[in-house]
């Protein structure tokens, strides 16, 4: 059986596209999957840091598409989970020194050994983009309750929607206390704006900076509720259905969503 | 010597226009990590001291700068638009709707970034500065043609940062990118003095010790962005705000006022501090 083929986008950066693939390719490792993870930030690579393999690069992605090195001599094996592995970017290249073409046949060599691929796309929807996204067979779109977020989202659900690839959607770094208080949006004003299936809703969490600067995914902690909530995540994504937790509030922001819509 | 190079510059100088703004980019590699929010209540607050100021939003496909500014139904025409000679630069700049002399060069929301022109940015960006005090132009994340065309114009650089490890790996990059052009100046944001003080979160120091930037001004995390972000209203309207009031600082020392150097946020006391200070215990 063939892996699937995911990329992690958002179009705006710095909602966890990065934290959740690292986050995410954990959970599905501890539940037993062959996970690989590709980070496709060629120029500004850090899924390495997130999982604290930085030191541990020999060969990245353009070397393996330049046929440099073989795949696995520059896949490089997670310190904790023996089924879990990361391609690393080149940090001194550029974007476009990998076509649309060599990323995708990369990604399809990395699907022949794992179950699970999935593919960290730059911020934008330049070539990185286009490349992270002509690997996958599918999409999740990473967004936090922020106007601005929700709105690079749309155009980037958009983008992905034109090729036919399925989509779904990771409401990220929800404070439940704001949305109560009508200061941000709640998962249902943001998934009524994108209208795509929602996959998971993480709540915003300090420990999460401080795990990731550490290169420790938070999921590894005993005692963080984050472990539980990406494990829902998985299990989503391996076709069970559970359900999810709701909060509410709407108002202010709602309504100046719909008007944004409207526009 | 003196003499030559006095006479030499003269041509020039009778040439040149009585008003040459300064012409800065803000970029950082990494994003989310406030550009655009920066970029906002920056110009709002360098317009309140009564410069002229112009915004470009250069990320073409995933506008933002309209958003945050709340100026979103108002635009007419966009960057592109000027670019390509659709319409004058006066049909495009839309004025702010909270501070005079503060002016919107929205970007192209169904286009492509790699649709600019490189030498035409820097034409534009050539004749705002001689229109306006400062041309403030925010940067699209990454490092790609959005990045390049942002910075082709501008003469000077603010790299936004936030005190992480990936944010900081990100911004180094974009200095060395940079080279030599463009002095840029650090403006450190979201930090929050709670989890620094815990050794949680990197400090300003750490970040610097890395990058070793002039610094510009930090910036402490806070909800309240993410509310006036939304709503529009930048955080600078309220200089009696703490983070509203650093915003004017930032304007003030980036002027070459003599102001006293940029402090982090004071960590406010936790609950178990207070209640020691209630009950007369003196904190360590």
């Amino acid at each position: 059986m063939s892996a699937r083929k995911i990329v992690l986008t958002s179009g705006k950066g710095g909602v966890g596209k990065t934290t959740t693939t690292a986050n995410l390719g954990a959970t599905l490792a501890k539940r037993g999957h062959r996970v690989i993870l590709i980070d496709a930030d060629i120029g500004l690579r850090n899924l390495d840091l997130v999982l604290g393999l930085e030191k541990r690069i020999v060969f990245d992605l353009v070397e393996v598409a330049e046929g440099r090195c073989q795949l696995r001599q520059a896949l490089i094996r997670d310190k904790r989970f023996e089924s879990l592995a990361v391609l690393p970017a080149a940090q001194t290249r550029e974007k476009d020194a990998i076509t649309p073409e060599q990323f995708s046949a990369i990604v399809d060599r990395a699907a022949e050994q794992a179950d699970y691929v999935l593919i960290d796309s730059p911020a934008g929807i330049e070539t990185g983009f286009r490349n992270a996204v002509a690997g996958a067979s599918e999409a999740i779109v990473v967004t936090t309750p922020e106007v601005s977020s929700i709105r690079d989202a749309d155009r980037v659900v958009g983008k992905i929607a034109a090729e036919g690839k399925p989509i779904r959607l990771i409401v990220n770094r929800l404070r439940p206390d704001m949305v109560r208080s009508g200061d941000m949006l709640s998962v249902e004003d943001v998934c009524d704006v994108l209208s795509i299936e929602l996959l998971g809703i993480v709540p915003d969490d300090e420990e999460v900076i401080d795990t990731t600067n550490r290169g420790e995914p938070v999921v590894l902690s005993d005692t963080n509720r984050l472990r539980g909530i990406y494990e829902k995540i998985a299990r989503r994504l391996e076709g069970e259905l559970v359900p999810f937790t709701s909060f509410d509030g709407q108002g202010f922001l709602g309504r100046l969503l719909d008007a944004l819509k409207a526009g | 010597m003196h003499q030559v190079e006095s006479i030499q510059s003269t041509p020039e100088a009778s040439a040149a226009p009585a008003k040459l703004g300064r012409a800065i980019v803000l970029t950082s590699g990494k994003g989310g990590v406030g550009k655009t929010t920066t970029t906002a209540n920056l110009g709002t607050a360098l317009a309140r001291r009564g410069s002229s100021v112009v915004l470009i939003d250069a990320d073409v496909g995933l506008r933002n700068l309209d958003i945050v500014l709340g100026l979103e139904s108002r635009i007419t025409h966009h960057l592109l638009d000027v670019l390509e000679d659709r319409v004058t630069l006066d049909d495009a700049l839309i004025a702010d709707k909270h501070s005079e002399n503060l002016f919107l060069l929205a970007a192209a929301q169904s286009r492509e970034k790699d649709e600019v022109e490189t030498p035409k940015m820097q034409a534009l960006v050539a004749s705002l500065r001689e229109r306006f005090d400062y041309v403030l132009i925010d940067c699209p994340a990454g490092i790609e043609l959005g990045f390049k065309n942002a910075v082709a114009g501008a003469e000077e650089a603010i790299v936004v940062c936030t005190p992480e490890v990936s944010a900081v790996r990100d911004v180094d990059r974009v200095v060395g990118l940079l080279g030599n052009r463009f002095r840029p100046q650090l403006v450190i944001n979201r930090l929050r003095p709670q989890l620094v003080k815990k050794g949680k979160m990197l400090s300003v120091e750490d970040v610097n010790a890395i990058l070793r930037l002039p610094l510009l001004g930090v910036i402490a995390d806070e909800p309240e962005i993410i509310v006036t972000t939304n709503r529009g209203e930048p955080l600078a309207l309220r200089k009696e705000n703490a983070t509203g009031a650093a915003y004017h600082a930032i304007a003030a020392r980036l002027a070459g006022d003599d102001v006293p150097p940029p402090m982090p946020p004071a960590a406010k006391p936790t609950l178990f501090e207070r209640i020691g200070s209630l009950v007369g215990r003196k904190r360590s």
